[in-house]
C-alpha cells in the first residue's frame, strides 16, 4: 500500500487509528526504533525519517520499544502519538538488550518491510530510500554502510581493524556491519536467531542463514561523526563480540573441533614439557621444586578441561539438533517436500512480557 | 513427454545422490540408475545439490523435466555432505532409501543387491568396496587407518565406513539425524543410537572419470575429532556423568597417590623423597581437575535431563532380532 501524495512532514496522519478498516491496512514500512543507551532527540529522528518516507509516498508506522528506564526519553514521542501520528510505543518488562527489543517489537510489525533505526543519528534520512529500493529489487536485507570520513582517525582505525578481523575470522566482508540502519523482509527476523547483542551482527547472521544481504553505501549524518575516541571498554567488548560470533558461525555444530584443537595443543605442550622435566629428573636434576613441573601439569589440566568443555558442547548440539532442519533449500524440483511449504511459517507471538502502550 | 512415476506418492525406493560440482556426472548417474532399476520397483532419484558453482543444478533440472522420477533438492549454500544427505533423506518418499555418490565411482547395478539384503530383515546395509580404485596415499591409506580405528573404538564391525552406497529402512532414518560430518559414521551412529540391525555387502568401485575429488589428507584431523564425538554420543549420551566420572578418576587417584604417598614417604624417609611447593601444587592441580570434571558431568546430566523434559525423548529404536 502506498499513501496518496499529501500530508507533509509533521502533519498528523488522520487516517491512522481512525476507522477499524484503516487500523488493519498494511503499511509499506514498519520502522522499529529500539531505545537503548544515550538516545538523541527521538522526535527529531522521527520527523526527519517520516519526511523522507512521505517524500516517496511510503506509508510507514513507527514502533518505539524501550526498557522502563528509558521512559523519559519517549515523552515527546508519546505526545506525537497522542496527536495522531503513526506511532506505537512498546515497553519491555525488564532490562533487555537491543536484540530483545527488536524481536519483541517485530511481532507487532504490520509493514511489508521492516526498517530498523538506532535511537541516534547515523545516516542522512533521505538515504534510507536507497535501502528500501534495494530490498524491493530482491535483497532480503539491506544494511547501511556509512562513509565515516569525519570520524576521529583512531575511530576510523578501530573501524578498519574490526572489519578486517571480521573478514579473517568469519570469511565474510562487510564495510559497516554495526550501522544499525537496516531494511529487511519480515522473514529475516523470524528466521535469524537473535539474542543478547547479536543485533549488531544481524547482516552477518542473515547471510549465514542464506538470505541475500547487501550493503548500501550512504551518507553519514553530521551528528554521527565521532571526534572523541572510544573508551577501552568499547574496544574490548567489540573484540569479544567478534570472537563469539566467529565461534558460533564456524563451530555451532562441531564444538569439539574448536575446544579439541585448543585443548589438544595445550595438552601436547604440557605433555612435552613434562616429558622433558621427567627426563631431566632421570639425569639427576631434582624435580619437586621446579616451576616447570607446575607449568607442564597446568597446561595438561587446561588442555583436558578444554576437551571436556568440547564434549559438553557436543552433547548440547546432539540434543538441540533434534528434528530441526539445519539447512535451507534454494530450490526443489520434481516433488513436494514432506515439510512445511516455504513461507508457511506463522509470525511468532510476541513475548508476554512485552506490553504495548496504546496512546489514545 | 516426461515419464510419470506410477505411484508418485510413495515409491518403493528413493535413491539419494549428494552432488557438488558434478555437471559431467549427473547425466550418466541418472542413466545408470535408470538402467539398474528398470522393471524392478517404483523409484525416485533425488539429486541433492550442495551449493554447486557449475551447471549441475541446471542439468538436474533438465533431467527432471524429461523424467518425473528425477528430483532436484538444491541447498542454498554449501553445507557439507552430512547435511546434504540429511536433506535428501528429508525429501525422500520411498520405503527404502539408498544413498550413492555422484561421481560414478559407486555402481548403481549394486543397488538391487543391497535392497535384497535389506529385505532379509536388516535396517541398514552398507556397501563394502572390494577393489577400490582410488589414490593410494591420499585416499586408500587414510581410509584403511580410519576404518580400523572406527571399528576398534565403536565396536561396529563395518569394514568400509566411507562407502556412500548404503541402503536404509525409512524407519531407521526417522530415528536419527545427520549433522556436522557424521556421514562418515552412519553405521556406528545407527547401531549406537537407533539399535539398527546392520549388514555389509560387497560392491563394485570404479575410478573417477570426470570432475574432481573433494577429499584429501586434510580431513584426517577432523575424522579423529569426530570419532571422539561419535564414541561419546554413542556410549554416554544418556549418562554423561559416567563418562566424566571415569575421566575424573585418573587425576583424582593420581593426586591421592602422589599426595598421600609423598606425605607418608616424606615422613618416614625424608632423605629419599623429594617434596616441595611445586610437588604440592601439582597435587592440588590434579585434584582441581578431578573436581572440575565431576562438575562438568553434573552439568551434562542437567542438559540431558532438560532436553528429555522439554522435547521428545530420544528413546532408542528397539530392533526385533528374531522372527
Amino acid at each position: 500500500m502506498r499513501r496518496a501524495p499529501g500530508g507533509g512532514p509533521g502533519t498528523p496522519d488522520t487516517s491512522w487509528g481512525g476507522s477499524a478498516e484503516a487500523e488493519h491496512e498494511r503499511p509499506d514500512l514498519s520502522v522499529v526504533v529500539p531505545v537503548t543507551e544515550n538516545p538523541q532527540p527521538l522526535d527529531e529522528i522521527y520527523e526527519a525519517f517520516r519526511a523522507a518516507f512521505d517524500a516517496h509516498d511510503e506509508v510507514a508506522e513507527f514502533l518505539f520499544v524501550s526498557a522502563p528506564w528509558a521512559r523519559g526519553h519517549l515523552a515527546k514521542i508519546r505526545a506525537l502519538a497522542r496527536a495522531g501520528h503513526p506511532i506505537r510505543i512498546f515497553e519491555v518488562g525488564a532490562r533487555a538488550g537491543e536484540s530483545d527489543l527488536l524481536l519483541g517489537a517485530s511481532g507487532y510489525c504490520r509493514g511489508e518491510l521492516i526498517v530498523t533505526l538506532p535511537p541516534y543519528w547515523r545516516i542522512q534520512p533521505a538515504e534510507i530510500m536507497k535501502l528500501v529500493r534495494r530490498v524491493r529489487e530482491g535483497a532480503a536485507l539491506a544494511s547501511a554502510a556509512r562513509g565515516q570520513t569525519g570520524d576521529h582517525p583512531l575511530n576510523r582505525l578501530q573501524h578498519w581493524g574490526f572489519h578486517t578481523l571480521l573478514k579473517r575470522l568469519v570469511g565474510t566482508e562487510f564495510q559497516d556491519i554495526a550501522s544499525g540502519v537496516r531494511v529487511m523482509r519480515p522473514e529475516v527476523l523470524r528466521e535469524v536467531p537473535l539474542y543478547g547483542d547479536a543485533f549488531r551482527f544481524l547482516p552477518l547472521l542473515a547471510a549465514r542463514e542464506d538470505f541475500r544481504v547487501e550493503e548500501v553505501v550512504v551518507q553519514q549524518h553530521p551528528r554521527d561523526r565521532r571526534t572523541k575516541v572510544y573508551s577501552p571498554g568499547t574496544y574490548f567488548r567489540r573484540v569479544i563480540d567478534l570472537f563469539g560470533m566467529a565461534f558460533l558461525t564456524r563451530f555451532t555444530h562441531k564444538p569439539l573441533r574448536f575446544f579439541g584443537l585448543v585443548g589438544g595443543a595445550l595438552a601436547l605442550a604440557g605433555a612435552t614439557l613434562l616429558a622433558v622435566v621427567v627426563a631431566q629428573r632421570l639425569a639427576g636434576t631434582p624435580l619437586a621444586n621446579r616451576p616447570a613441573l607446575v607449568i607442564s601439569v597446568l597446561l595438561l589440566v587446561l588442555g583436558l578441561q578444554s576437551v571436556a568443555l568440547g564434549l559438553i558442547g557436543e552433547i548440547i548440539v546432539h540434543f538441540s539438533v533434534g528434528e530441526a532442519r539445519t539447512y535451507r533449500l534454494a530450490e526443489e524440483v520434481g516433488g513436494l517436500s514432506r515439510g512445511e511449504p516455504p513461507g508457511s511459517e506463522s509470525i511468532p507471538e510476541p513475548p508476554p512480557e512485552l506490553a504495548e502502550h496504546r496512546t489514545q | 513427454m516426461p515419464l510419470a512415476c506410477p505411484s508418485m506418492s510413495r515409491p518403493k525406493l528413493s535413491v539419494i545422490v549428494p552432488v557438488l560440482d558434478e555437471e559431467d556426472n549427473v547425466g550418466p548417474v541418472a542413466e545408470q540408475v535408470r538402467a539398474a532399476l528398470r522393471g524392478k520397483w517404483d523409484w525416485e532419484l533425488i539429486f541433492v545439490d550442495d551449493g554447486s558453482e557449475d551447471t549441475t543444478r541446471t542439468r538436474v533440472r533438465q533431467l527432471s523435466q524429461a523424467d518425473a522420477r528425477i528430483r532436484l533438492v538444491a541447498l542454498a549454500r554449501r553445507y557439507g555432505q552430512s547435511t546434504a544427505m540429511q536433506a535428501g533423506f528429508d525429501s525422500a518418499r520411498g520405503e527404502i532409501i539408498v544413498s550413492i555418490d555422484g561421481d560414478l565411482q559407486n555402481d548403481p547395478r549394486d543397488i538391487p543387491r543391497l535392497v535384497a539384503k535389506l529385505d532379509e530383515g536388516y535396517d541398514l546395509v552398507s556397501g563394502y568396496r572390494v577393489q577400490r580404485r582410488d589414490h593410494l596415499i591420499t585416499r586408500k591409506v587414510p581410509s584403511w587407518v580410519a576404518n580400523r580405528l572406527i571399528r576398534a573404538i565403536t565396536g561396529v564391525p563395518i569394514r568400509d565406513n566411507g562407502c556412500s552406497l548404503k541402503a536404509y529402512r525409512r524407519e531407521l532414518l526417522e530415528r536419527m539425524r545427520l549433522y556436522s560430518d557424521l556421514h562418515r559414521f552412519i553405521p556406528a551412529v545407527a547401531a549406537g543410537i537407533a539399535a539398527a540391525h546392520i549388514a555389509e555387502v560387497q560392491v563394485r568401485h570404479h575410478p573417477r572419470t570426470a570432475g574432481t575429488s573433494k577429499y584429501g589428507l586434510t580431513r584426517v584431523g577432523s575424522v579423529l575429532v569426530d570419532l571422539v564425538t561419535v564414541t561419546m554420543i554413542r556410549r554416554f549420551r544418556m549418562r554423561p556423568l559416567r563418562l566424566f566420572s571415569m575421566a575424573a578418576l585418573v587425576p583424582g587417584l593420581s593426586a591421592l597417590v602422589l599426595g598421600a604417598g609423598g606425605w607418608i614417604a616424606g615422613a618416614l624417609a625424608p632423605h629419599l623423597i623429594e617434596t616441595g611447593v611445586s610437588f604440592l601444587t601439582v597435587v592440588v592441580l590434579l585434584l582441581a581437575l578431578a573436581a572440575y570434571l565431576l562438575m562438568l558431568g553434573l552439568l551434562a546430566e542437567f542438559v540431558v535431563r532438560a532436553r528429555r523434559r522439554g522435547g521428545r525423548p530420544t528413546i532408542p529404536m528397539v530392533a526385533e532380532v528374531s522372527a
